[in-house]
């Protein structure tokens, strides 16, 4: 099954380990992700602040080379998905401030966690999965981007989802229960308060340590970054260790079903989730 | 009002909905006012929310204590008929005459059976949440809602034939021997499997499983290994284990094959006590599943068993028998078969219809398979080439690999995708080496010469699009022949009946595939009395339905035996269960361990090891339970009575009633919504009706208060209030009116409970604003120790090692704080009840966008239609008095609609003659009662019975499985009759709901009610002694004794009767007391309204507007004109009470004019006091020294009467709670808040410039009033809070009035220039309430205001009989309050009016004149104030009618003078004396 795949920049660039697990991930699952041809900026990182109307007609143009393509349209990042959704609910109530409003508003914009759910897939993976993750204590983390404004991205449970919880079940991890699913990690504020960014941020280990997990699953290359990058600062600052580290939903789902091309990903990783997988005896 | 002129046509019934306290309420009213009332519940019992309370506010009363013994009054009422498990699919018709379709779902309970034993409950293996512990609980799938409810019957929980069961053709129950199989009942299981499949171990190993297709598991992950767990049960069989069988019956019926078909209909038939014989033609029975499938599969020894089984039932099999050759039908008839069934099968390959068929080396698939099966040699062939894609291909292929054939190819048409061989095979006949080839078909045989195979030519085939079957149709390709090398080529594309068979057959009809033609649902065929199935009957088939087929055949011809419809009732389908997976997480399927390929190739070992318990156990538990009950039929197995039956169908009914009321409830909100909580995924956040039952005695921790997460005690909890109201994030921005209170209570019940509990609510404005709430608010917070925080909790966040909660909240001094509770309880809003907008269309009558009802502030109870009416929470969110007055108000509403047609349709009480038993020596008959085995199997009930019959005075006596059983009681009172008894005494269980159905055995039996007496062997016996029976055996015997002792002494009393003076006095001429006339008057009753001043219309004569913006004089006047012009209404004006005497149904009064001084008497049936309130006068903020303070009620009316007198005014300050909430009136008036906004919306609305501020403590707009708050503040109204402590000062200076404040938000005093200060003053009783109180004897509370009955279930009553209340004489109220008031106290009093007799109960105290000294001491004692020195005898008077039998007088009765009859010294003194 061909979908349409939008990598974003991130992917691209600095979570290029997503845009590889995503691959391998899907492939492996049967579903084939055909990157947008000439696809463009979503505009997540300035422009919907600088100016409302790129806001919506940057993604509006991605939307619409995806309505020729095959398939919903595969969003990994977070924050793209989170454009191109709130386009579509621009232009589905105006529209008439796009000529091809009809068009875009037909794409079906999907997250990772929504695309591996999906009923086909999801049996794949329970085919698939050749290391149960049993034992493993996952803490999902989903951030504030896939969940809000709910209206807009249609979400029915913003204060507590679930979509990476049942991924993590199928994989059959032991998933963390905690209070702070969507608490905010401070990426907004990454450039001009890392301050604040820290503080969120350390919150966030505070309350994974006190949960009992071993490593953090996230969705979203902005939570990933912050919270990978940032860790030793926050641990500096609060004179205590955490070693917690932060992966990517798809690495899970490449370490359960054994995909040899994902071994590499680990490296990438500022803390390294080596220890914790060696633990288990997944990794040499 | 009633002169429709079509009014003949008016029904004497009425059809109310819901039968919560509500519902309730009107039922009751309604039966006594004399008409038939059909109470319909959608639950399986009565009693509503009110029931699943643990306490209610603010009496801290039992909840259950409350409303238990009205659960009972409804129960017995004669003109109640309930109907549970029902609702309204549509009502059709007009006022006074509609005609309602009711559904009623099916119970699966006989409730004339059912005695309530619980034994069922014992048994039934399926726990699913107690939906009335609000889930915290489990409970069976059979069950009764609560222990105390009613009806008392047994109801089951289905939601219709799980899906395995719907899709297995022969009907086995999947889900009822999985459920079973959990619980480590592997025969039941079994047995319940053997009901529909005679061959379990065959089936649980080749069958095809329809019912693992639609097993809904397999939405989730995979579906159940539904067979695999039938394989494990067909082994826990032990010899001995035999179904129940009927009686024989001396019939003979003969079968004709013995394969799955044959054997299916001899077992059943011989179970049904048939004498039956199966005739096969092969050496061994079992047919395709001896011949057929290959023993790798299917062990013969496992066949064995199975037929083995069926020969130990009682069937014969004679093999080596063939029809035609052997025996023809003709013979079979001779020999006095009075039935056949033909289960023959298809046994004959069907022709590949190519060239050279018949070639050495061509042989059929299937007689390949039985020649093996046979153990015939058979030369192994070097290559074998199968044709076909089915079972028996891919059997003879594996069957092949095994008689080392040393090369196997199947060759099939289609591809893999349509291949119809079971998946696991096509894997495992891979895995053996077996080759396919798809897309190829035979064309011819190629041979040399003809004599033996050599191989065979095909062509190549591609799939064209779909035929008839679904699957895509082959098509050649042109010139793609190719040949392949065989020396042995077996064909296996399908199977048919043999040409001889129809020779030796030739009457008998066949259809166009060449089967013989049968009957689908009864197997009939062309020939009386000879049934056929199977392959035979319906084509090539599975086991399953082959078994299917036997097994109806079988029904049909015991049918056609015993002389029955053939197809009647057989062709119902109960509905299918729906269930829905969301949240349902993925547990991996058990897989049976598989024998290697390499280890099974060689041999015919079964290929699978079953499974072990721990499998079956994993994999039953994944079962979803689909249908809920999983139809095990273990409670069809223990019932004694026989009550249980699992096929009932709904049903619908019509019922013709005037007026329908409805009353359904409400739902609480679903807190899940509010996600910021964590409800529903944290543990410890739990809803206030959780809570509830938590603290509830009855409740999953009996009370105790411990947490979810750990069952540790709790010590911090916190209530956070205005989850799901006030809210309009969720679109509910009304106000619950109920939360702070349920809180507040919850809180000091926690505390109670435990002492160390901390409690905390976190409220945004505490609306005490009912009766007495006040009150329990200040004692809460100051005397109890629970802590109040107004603030706003934004999100609780939960601890993984502690699971305690952190809760963010901003409190009072606005720093964001958090803190740590152990528990915390959503105080959830209310909503109507998810089925009410389905309500709402099915009546027609319109909703609100809440979907509240819809009537009007005037009109309360009345719908958009007429003769429709509502009351309780589906009106607004309201508390229980405010629901059972609206109830009354409704049954006032239906009565003044049905006035004409009262006691139209009621069943008047009959009376018999009573032997008189005076000269008689005690005879004494007594019953001892098994209850089924609810006693009987702790006590010894025999024992105590031939204990009874020892004692002195016992004549008869008796034991019986069911004492009040219908058939029983007829019998002892034919008992009694017989052997001139005359005392009985029963041993059972409660007179609190037996006793009125043991004295009516007594009347009906000719002797005084009174001459009963009973034990309570089950409560206090075998219910609370159950681990000592033995003792238990001798405290029944002691009961028995004491009852027998007191029986002798008891005497007969006559209960006497007086006539009812049908006349109504109403005393107060205001809104309440007018509207309680003119419904008195409407319903047909005369009725006297009584008013102390010169002018109808009483306190509302100051008011102008209502908060709804409706004009107040019109009604005033409208309601006026009516009482002047109504003819049964006598209007006495400047009149007041002078005297007062009498009792319910007579009382006399004398009344006299203060004007004129004229006197007058008059004589009523009852009395409704509604005698007003007034407002206070202020003295405080410069009241009285600045004419510009005024009150709400001026203001009110200057801005309608003289709007001069605002001119100049823009900034208005108006002042809460003056005179009310004060330690002296410590009492909320209610109405000021709603008042206040009122007026500020008047101002604003004629000039937006107002500058208008609202100084307050708690703003109380309850339930729809909220909208008008939040009006008032969206158009600017400025709202500050004050602390009683600090509050504000009105100063005036030169002229100009200014309010200082503090405001607890800036921290600071704030200066408020004001043009006019407006004081909202408090309500007050009517001076003259001590005076008519004293008159009346009528109590009154600390705030001077009447005093009802109980305040939550009798908020019309007086405890004196016949007097009843309505408006501000009971408590400050809005007018609409008040009119549902009126109405609902007109409804009580017609209770009384339209009886012609009274009849006094025996049970009351008598004074012994000889006796009396006269000391008052039962005068000062009674708390009804019955007791009176008559004045012509100077001695103690208790009127019988008044009397309410409680016995207080009779106790503290110095002189012993007052006796209460039926409870004398004498005959509990014998009680006492017998221990």
């Amino acid at each position: 099954m061909n979908v349409n795949y939008y990598p974003g920049c991130s992917l691209h660039g600095t979570a290029n380990e997503y845009h590889t697990g995503v691959l391998a991930v899907f492939r492996a699952l049967g579903v084939n992700p055909v990157e947008l041809d000439d696809w463009n900026c979503c505009g997540a990182s300035s422009a919907h602040v600088m100016n409302p109307q790129a806001a919506w007609e940057l993604p509006a143009r991605n939307l619409l080379i995806a309505s020729r393509g095959e398939g919903p349209l595969l969003t990994p990042c977070a924050a793209c998905f989170h454009r191109l959704k709130l386009c579509r609910d621009h232009l589905e109530k105006r529209p008439e401030d796009h000529p091809h409003s009809e068009a875009i508003t037909r794409v079906e914009v999907v997250h990772i966690n929504e695309m591996l759910l999906k009923e086909e897939v999801r049996r794949k993976i329970v085919e698939k999965v050749t290391t149960p993750l049993t034992g493993l204590r996952v803490v999902p983390y989903y951030g504030c981007l896939t969940v809000r404004p709910p209206g807009a991205v249609n979400h029915p449970r913003p204060e507590d989802p679930l979509e990476m919880d049942q991924v993590l079940n199928l994989l059959q991890a032991d998933v963390v229960n905690w209070s702070y699913k969507t608490d905010c990690c401070g990426g907004s504020l990454a450039m001009t308060r890392p301050d604040v960014v820290r503080r969120l941020s350390g919150n966030l280990f505070e309350a994974a340590r006190e949960a009992g997990g071993e490593i953090i699953v996230t969705a979203c290359p902005m939570c990933q970054a912050n919270l990978d990058t940032r860790q030793k600062q926050i641990e500096r600052e609060r004179n205590t260790s955490f070693r917690i580290p932060v992966v990517y939903i798809t690495e899970l789902v490449a370490l359960a079903m054994r995909l040899p091309e994902t071994d590499a990903l680990w490296r990438k990783h500022h803390v390294d989730p080596l220890p914790v997988l060696r633990g288990k005896g997944w990794a040499a | 009002m009633n002169d429709n002129p079509d009014h003949n046509n008016k029904v004497g019934a009425v059809l109310v909905a819901g039968a919560g306290i509500g519902g309730m309420q009107a039922a009751i009213e309604l039966g006594n006012a004399g008409y038939k009332v059909y109470l319909v519940e959608e639950k399986s019992a009565i009693g509503g929310r009110m029931a699943q309370l643990d306490k209610t506010f603010p009496t801290n009363d039992c909840s259950m204590c409350t409303i238990s013994p009205r659960l009972v009054d409804v129960d017995k009422h004669p003109n109640v008929e309930i109907l549970t498990n029902s609702e309204i699919l549509e009502v059709d018709g007009d006022a006074g005459n509609f005609r309602a379709r009711i559904l009623k779902h099916p119970r699966y309970v006989d409730m004339e059976k059912c005695n309530a034993c619980g034994d069922c409950f014992e048994v039934c293996p399926v726990e699913i949440p107690d939906e009335f512990d609000e889930g915290l609980g489990l409970r069976k799938a059979i069950h009764k809602l609560y222990p105390q409810a009613i009806p008392n019957k047994a109801a089951i929980r289905k939601t219709g034939v799980s899906p395995c069961r719907a899709a297995c053709p022969s009907n086995v129950h999947v889900q009822g021997y999985l459920a079973l199989a959990r619980v480590g009942k592997y025969k039941e299981a079994l047995n319940l499997i053997r009901k529909d499949c005679a061959l379990p171990s065959v089936c649980g190993r080749v069958c095809v499983r329809f019912c693992e297709d639609k097993c809904v598991r397999g939405r989730v992950d995979e579906s159940v290994a539904i067979n695999d767990v039938k394989w494990f049960l067909s082994e826990q069989e032990t010899d001995g284990d035999l179904p129940e069988k009927a009686p024989p019956r001396n019939r003979k019926v003969a079968v004709v094959g013995a394969g799955p078909g044959g054997l299916s209909c001899a077992y059943y038939l011989t179970l049904q006590g048939y004498s039956v014989t199966v005739f096969e033609k092969e050496e061994e029975p079992g047919g395709v599943l001896h011949y057929g499938i290959p023993e790798y599969r299917l062990p013969k020894a496992i066949l064995r068993r199975d037929i083995d089984h069926i020969e130990r039932c009682g069937a014969e099999i004679r093999c080596s028998t063939s029809l035609g050759k052997d025996l023809s039908l003709q013979d079979l008839r001779d020999q006095g078969h009075e039935a056949v069934f033909l289960a023959v099968g298809c046994s004959t390959g069907a022709k590949l219809g190519i060239p050279g068929e018949d070639t050495l080396g061509v042989t059929q698939g299937i007689d390949f398979l039985k020649a093996v099966a046979q153990g015939k040699e058979t030369k192994p062939p070097g290559k074998a080439l199968v044709i076909g894609g089915g079972n028996v291909a891919v059997d003879a292929a594996r069957t092949l690999i095994r008689t080392r054939a040393e090369n196997v190819t199947i060759l099939y048409r289609r591809s893999r995708d349509e291949m119809p061989a079971y998946e696991e095979e096509v894997i495992a006949a891979l895995e053996e080496r077996v080759r396919i080839e798809f897309l190829a078909a035979p064309v011819e045989i190629v041979s040399d010469n003809g004599n033996m195979v050599t191989g065979l030519k095909c062509i190549r085939m591609e799939l064209g699009p779909p035929d008839r079957s679904g699957r895509r149709r082959p098509v050649p390709i042109e010139n793609s022949e190719f040949t392949v090398d065989a020396d042995m080529i077996v064909p296996a594309i399908g199977q048919i009946i043999g040409r001889d068979f129809w020779d030796k057959l030739p009457e008998i009809e066949r259809t166009r595939r060449n089967t013989i033609k049968v009957d689908p649902i009864t197997y009939a065929t062309s020939i009386e009395g000879v049934f056929a199935g199977g392959d035979a009957g319906t084509g090539p088939g599975t086991v399953i339905e082959a078994l299917a087929a036997g097994k109806e055949a079988a029904e049909s011809i015991r049918r056609f035996l015993e002389g029955e419809d053939l197809s009647a009732g057989r062709d119902v389908q109960q509905p299918v269960a729906e269930r829905d997976v969301e949240g349902v997480g993925p547990v991996a399927r058990n897989r049976k361990q598989e024998v290697a390929a390499e280890q099974r190739k060689g041999n015919f070992e079964e290929t699978h090891i079953g499974f072990d318990e721990d499998a079956v156990k994993a994999e039953t538990e994944r079962c979803l339970n689909c249908g809920i009950c999983s139809e095990c039929l273990e409670c069809v197995r223990v019932c004694s009575p026989k009550a249980i039956c699992h096929d009932e169908l709904q049903e619908e009914i019509t019922l013709d009633v005037g007026s329908v009321i409805l009353i359904p409830g409400f739902d609480t909100f679903n807190a899940e919504l509010k996600g910021e909580y964590g409800y529903g995924r944290i543990p410890n956040v739990m809803t206030s009706m959780e809570f509830e039952r938590l603290l509830s005695a009855s409740g999953p921790t009996e009370g105790e208060v411990r947490r979810p997460s750990d069952g540790r005690h709790p010590e911090k909890i916190a209530w956070i209030q205005c989850v799901g109201s006030r809210d309009v994030t969720c679109n509910r921005d009304y106000c619950s009116s109920v939360c702070c209170m349920y809180a507040t209570k919850e809180a000091i019940m926690a505390r109670e409970h435990d002492s160390r509990i901390q409690p905390t609510i976190f409220y945004n404005d505490m609306r005490a604003f009912g009766k007495g709430f006040e009150f329990y608010y200040e004692n809460a917070s100051t005397n109890i120790g629970v802590r109040y925080i107004k603030g706003i909790v934004s999100t609780v966040k939960e601890e993984q090692q502690t699971r305690d909660l952190k809760l963010t909240f901003v409190g009072e001094d606005g720093a964001m704080t958090t803190e740590t509770f152990d528990l915390v309880v959503l105080s959830v809003g209310l909503e109507p009840s998810a089925s009410t907008g389905k309500l709402g269309e099915r009546c027609g009558i319109d909703l609100n966008r809440f979907g509240f009802a819809e009537t009007g502030e005037f009109t309360p109870n009345q719908t958009s239609r007429p003769g429709i009416f509502v009351a309780g929470a589906f009106e607004a969110p309201m508390d229980i008095p405010e629901s059972v007055m609206g109830a009354a108000s409704a049954a006032a509403l239906s009565g003044e609609l049905l006035a004409e047609v009262r006691k139209t349709l009621v069943k008047e009480k009959t009376f018999t003659r009573e032997r008189d038993v005076s000269k008689e020596e005690p005879r004494i008959g007594v019953f001892v009662c098994h209850c089924g085995t609810n006693i009987a199997r702790i006590v010894d009930v025999s024992e105590v019975a031939e204990y009874a019959a020892t004692l002195p005075n016992v004549v008869h006596t008796e034991h019986n499985l069911f004492t009040c059983s219908t058939d029983t009681t007829v019998a002892i009172a034919d008992t009694i009759q017989e052997k001139q008894i005359n005392r009985l005494v029963v041993g059972s269980c409660s007179p609190r709901t037996h006793e009125p159905l043991f004295r009516d055995v007594c009347s009906e039996a000719g002797i005084n009610k009174y001459l009963f007496e009973m034990a309570n062997i089950r409560d206090q016996c075998s219910w609370v002694h159950q681990e000592e029976p033995e003792q238990a055996t001798v405290k029944s015997k002691d009961l028995i004794r004491m009852a027998i002792s007191r029986a002798a002494g008891l005497e007969p009393i006559q209960e006497h009767t007086f006539p009812v003076v049908p006349r109504g006095l109403v005393v107060g001429g205001g809104v309440g007391g007018m509207t309680a006339a003119l419904s008195l008057a409407d319903q047909g009753f005369e009725a006297v309204l009584v008013e102390r001043e010169s002018r109808l219309g009483g306190a509302a004569l100051n008011l102008r507007r209502s908060l709804t913006g409706l004009n107040v004089p019109a009604l005033v006047d409208e309601l006026r004109d009516r009482i002047m012009s109504h003819p049964k209404i006598t209007a006495l004006l400047d009149t007041e009470p002078t005297e007062c005497s009498g009792h319910v149904g007579r009382f006399s009064f004398k009344a006299r004019n203060r004007k004129t001084g004229e006197e007058s008497d008059i004589e009523s049936g009852a009395i409704i006091v509604a005698t007003g309130g007034s407002e206070y006068e202020p003295t405080e903020y410069l009241r009285g020294q600045s004419d510009q303070v005024w009150t709400q009620t001026e203001l009110d009316r200057y801005l309608h009467d003289e709007p001069a007198r605002m001119e100049g005014v823009k900034n208005v300050v108006m002042i809460q709670c003056v005179g009310s909430r004060e330690p002296d009136h410590l009492y909320c008036s209610r109405v000021c808040c709603g008042t206040a906004i009122k007026n500020a919306l008047a101002l604003k609305e004629r000039d937006p410039s107002f500058n208008i501020y609202i100084l307050f403590r708690d703003i109380r707009t309850y339930g729809f009033k909220e909208l008008f708050y939040r009006k008032a503040r969206e158009a600017g109204v400025i709202f500050l809070r004050y602390d009683p402590d600090r509050k504000p000062v009105v100063d005036e200076d030169r002229g100009r009035l200014k309010v200082t404040v503090f405001d607890q938000i800036l921290g600071g005093e704030v200066e408020l220039p004001a043009d006019r200060v407006v004081l909202s003053a408090a309500i007050r009783p009517h001076p003259e309430t001590e005076s008519f109180g004293a008159l009346l004897k009528i109590p009154r509370n600390d705030a001077g205001f009447f005093m009802e009955a109980h305040m939550k279930l009798r908020p019309l009553d007086f405890a004196s009989e016949g007097i009843y209340l309505c408006g501000l004489a009971h408590g400050p109220k809005y007018i609409s309050e008040a009119l549902a008031q009126a109405k609902g106290a007109a409804a009580r009093a017609a209770t009384v009016l339209s009886k012609e007799l009274l009849q006094v109960s025996g049970e009351v105290s008598v004074v012994d004149p000889e006796l009396c000294a006269s000391c008052l001491t039962c005068v000062r004692a009674c708390p009804f104030n019955v007791p009176q020195i008559d004045p012509t005898t100077n001695r103690a008077h208790i009127e019988a009618a008044s009397c309410q039998g409680c016995g207080i007088c009779a106790s503290v009765c110095p002189r012993k003078a007052i006796k209460l009859q039926h409870h004398t010294d004498k005959q509990t003194l014998a009680k006492i004396a017998a221990l």
